[in-house]
């Protein structure tokens, strides 16, 4: 289903379990920093949230993370989690996190050499391991400086403009995660690409949590990613999260909370100069049991090409705040995501994109499966055409299937096109909740095959189109495996599931 | 091979009846073509003979290898060997057309008795058939008409045809949307592909399609039912003077 819209394109709601836009108390969240030095000292203040006063621990602070910590700090003092009172929260009860017991990660945790050897990117410029949001340069390589004057490594030895823009995006438009995150992170990772340089591959990134050794509790982890891609300069980045625990859905996960259970709340900040061009890809594959919530704020200058593809099948409550400003004409943002709720899982996405000037161009493609009744997908994708974005092409897309009675997906893709002469502005949107289509099923079935067989190849493949963007075949069959594993625990795909497995 | 005999459908949906009674026999080895306006019921005539969702039998018959075609689901048609090639064949992305083929050979194979085919032995059987259809093997590896131009996906759905060997093949405008060399390779397999066993039935607006693929029998289809049979010559009638003197034709 796709509705051309020309001229002004108000919210569209479509789906399941909505309720329309009631005027209900909205509960604001304060996370702006406050600057007054009575708030300011209260840096060894407790937080008045008490979740955040049990988690929230001293971490020692590099010189480079100095000025951001003070920030997050002192925010941290009055920030409250949020509730489902929240309206950004509203679909999203993060209260199984406030419940747990969260202690920091040990440092320098040992990883195990076969989860390092399984985690491969063939191409990769440089390989980035960060443990427990700490990075490992023994476990990395690649670090330092690069052709051309590039830069990969602790922010330390980033040059000094970009150590002074650490913060600047999240402070502003990152959520009461990206707080946590200041105050907890130990170190951040820099990506300098100066004008006129390309990277000769992809910076692939791994996050490893190492996970809690008890059941009852889950060890923190805050890493940070902070990327400049100067005026025509060409960047990939790859991250990956993974945990040394249990995958999700995996047999056994559903009865009781295993060990290696970890909370990490990441941060990436990324500039695009001018005429620069960065490609991103985030594969969320987090352990069983695990919490997983990511910022990722992205500032565009004019005629700079961003593309991020997501993938999240891991965690049990995962959340990605995508957060992108066009600050320039001719700017082009490509967004897809692929989301898999399986049992107990739960799946939010939440973009803002905000199109500021003349011609730009915006695509979004949100596919979303629910595999199981206590599965959940939350999508609340805001594209916002403002009135100096004249000439603009925006299009939305959301396809949601929901494989099973009481499998809930919350979406609400919104296409804002404010105030705009009609033919100035081309703004498409579409959204389906419902099953695969007709027309699709009816070819296999026209070739002979089974409406049954039909439609698991349907479901096996429906992330594909997105997974494929990233162009690495190495992370496609990482997210096929984890999609295969958690069919698995439908019925009406386990043998497809076996025989895909084989 | 396939006997139609006053078949009326109408669109599933909104109930408007688009086929009010046609009639056609197509034998062992016949190659017939159906000509007509746009909207004259062709490619609903075409659709409704392989099961399609969109249309709904209310009368008449359809007798294929001796069975009713309408007591079978299309999957069922397509293991009798009745293919379609669609018109507009649709775009699935994140399957790849290896993948589809493969599926679509073997569950032919398995309806026929036969041995399903291993991805290998899979690759061995096909590559005589895109040679034949002069197509890149990379071919393979895309998505199922992801992407594909007008032309690909002709040639994608005649590969589909040689891949599961059917015995009565409906080629659906087969021959829009192709260049003169595309239309070539694309005969040149139908071609190779039919034999005095099969049978062809082509819905087609041009006679350039026929000058590579000679029918025995033309029909001529105007709202919903055919109006006129004959050979070659009906076709030359046509180029000559339109659907209008055949319309005078059939009224004396």
């Amino acid at each position: 289903m796709q509705t051309s819209i020309g001229g002004i394109a108000r919210s569209h709601i479509v789906g399941q379990r909505i309720t329309p836009n009631s005027s209900i108390a909205h509960v604001r969240l304060t996370h702006k920093p406050c600057k007054s030095a009575a708030v300011a000292s209260a840096v060894q203040t407790t937080p008045e949230d008490k979740w955040l006063a049990r988690t929230v621990k001293e971490v020692a602070t590099p010189p480079s993370l100095a000025a951001l910590r003070q920030q997050s700090n002192s925010a941290i003092a009055t920030l409250r989690m949020p509730s489902t009172r929240n309206e950004e929260y509203r679909f999203t009860d993060i209260t199984p996190l406030l419940r747990t017991n969260v202690e920091p990660a040990p440092a320098h945790a040992e990883v195990p050499a076969s989860l390092l050897a399984r985690h491969t990117l063939p191409g990769a410029a440089v390989v980035a391991v960060v443990v427990d949001g700490a990075l490992r340069p023994e476990l990395s390589s690649g670090l330092g400086p690069q052709a051309g004057g590039a830069y990969v490594g602790p922010l330390e030895g980033a040059p000094a403009a970009l150590q002074a823009k650490l913060g600047s995006l999240s402070s502003s438009r990152g959520g009461p995660f990206a707080v946590l995150n200041g105050s907890m992170a130990p170190g951040a990772l820099a990506v300098a690409v100066p004008q006129g340089v390309a990277l000769p591959g992809p910076v692939y990134v791994l996050h490893v949590s190492s996970g809690s050794s008890s059941a009852d509790s889950a060890t923190l982890a805050a890493p940070r990613v902070l990327l400049h891609a100067g005026p025509g300069a060409e960047a990939e980045l790859v991250e990956e999260y993974v945990g040394v625990g249990a995958p999700s859905a995996d047999n056994g996960s559903a009865s009781a909370p295993a060990a290696g259970r970890a909370v990490t709340v990441s941060v990436s900040e990324l500039f695009l100069e001018e005429d620069s061009r960065v490609k991103h890809s985030y594969v969320q594959r987090e352990s069983a049991g695990s919490f997983h919530f990511k910022g990722t704020l992205v500032s565009q200058g004019a005629r700079s090409a961003y593309t991020v593809v997501e993938s999240s099948t891991g965690a049990d409550i995962a959340r990605h705040d995508l957060s992108i400003l066009q600050d320039g004409p001719e700017t082009s943002t490509e967004m897809s995501h692929f989301l898999l709720c399986g049992p107990s899982q739960l799946h939010d996405l939440h973009s803002r994109l905000t199109l500021d000037h003349p011609r730009g161009t915006a695509n979004q493609l949100h596919k979303c499966i629910v595999s199981h009744s206590s599965g959940k997908g939350v999508f609340d994708g805001n594209v916002k055409v403002n009135r100096a974005a004249q000439q603009s092409d925006a299009g939305q897309l959301s396809r949601n299937l929901l494989l099973v009675p009481l499998a809930t997906v919350n979406v609400k893709p919104n296409l804002q096109a404010g105030g705009i002469v009609a033919d100035d502005v081309k703004c498409t949107h579409g959204c389906a909740v419902s099953d695969l289509r007709d027309d699709e099923l009816f070819y296999f079935r026209a070739r002979g095959i089974s409406a049954e067989s039909a439609r698991q190849a349907l479901v096996f493949s429906f992330g594909s189109e997105v997974v494929q963007r990233m162009r690495h075949p190495a992370l496609q069959q990482r997210v096929q495996e984890d999609v295969s594993r958690t069919l698995r625990s439908v019925d009406q795909f386990a043998a497809a599931a076996a025989a895909a497995a084989q | 091979m396939l006997e139609v005999k006053d078949l009326e459908a109408k669109i599933a949906s909104t109930g408007q009846p688009i086929l009010k009674g046609v009639n056609l026999t197509v034998r062992n080895g016949e190659v017939h073509a159906i000509m007509g306006k746009n909207g004259s019921g062709k490619s609903t005539l075409s659709k409704v003979l392989v099961g399609h969702p969109d249309y709904e039998v209310t009368g008449g018959t359809a007798v294929f290898k001796g069975k009713n075609l309408f007591e079978m689901e299309p999957e069922e048609r397509s293991h009798a060997g009745l293919f379609l090639s669609f018109q507009t064949p649709i775009e699935v992305p994140g399957v790849s057309n290896v993948d589809f083929l493969r599926m679509a050979c073997n569950a032919r194979r398995k309806s026929l008795g036969q041995s399903e085919l291993d991805p290998l032995e899979f690759y061995a059987y096909i590559m005589p058939k895109l040679e034949m259809l002069n197509m890149d093997p990379t071919f393979l590896n895309r998505n199922v008409n992801e992407g594909f131009s007008g032309g690909e996906k002709k040639r994608n759905e005649i590969l589909q045809l040689a891949v599961l060997e059917a015995d009565m093949a409906i080629l659906d405008e087969i021959d829009s949307g192709l260049d003169i060399d595309a239309l070539r390779d694309v005969a040149k397999a139908v071609n190779q592909l039919k034999s005095e066993e099969t049978g062809v039935l082509m819905v087609t607006h041009y006679k350039r399609l026929l000058d590579y693929i000679k029918p025995d029998f033309v029909h001529i289809m105007q709202s919903g039912e055919i109006v006129k049979t004959g050979d070659m010559g009906l076709v030359d009638q046509l180029e000559a003077g339109g659907y209008s003197t055949l319309e005078q034709t059939h009224d004396e």
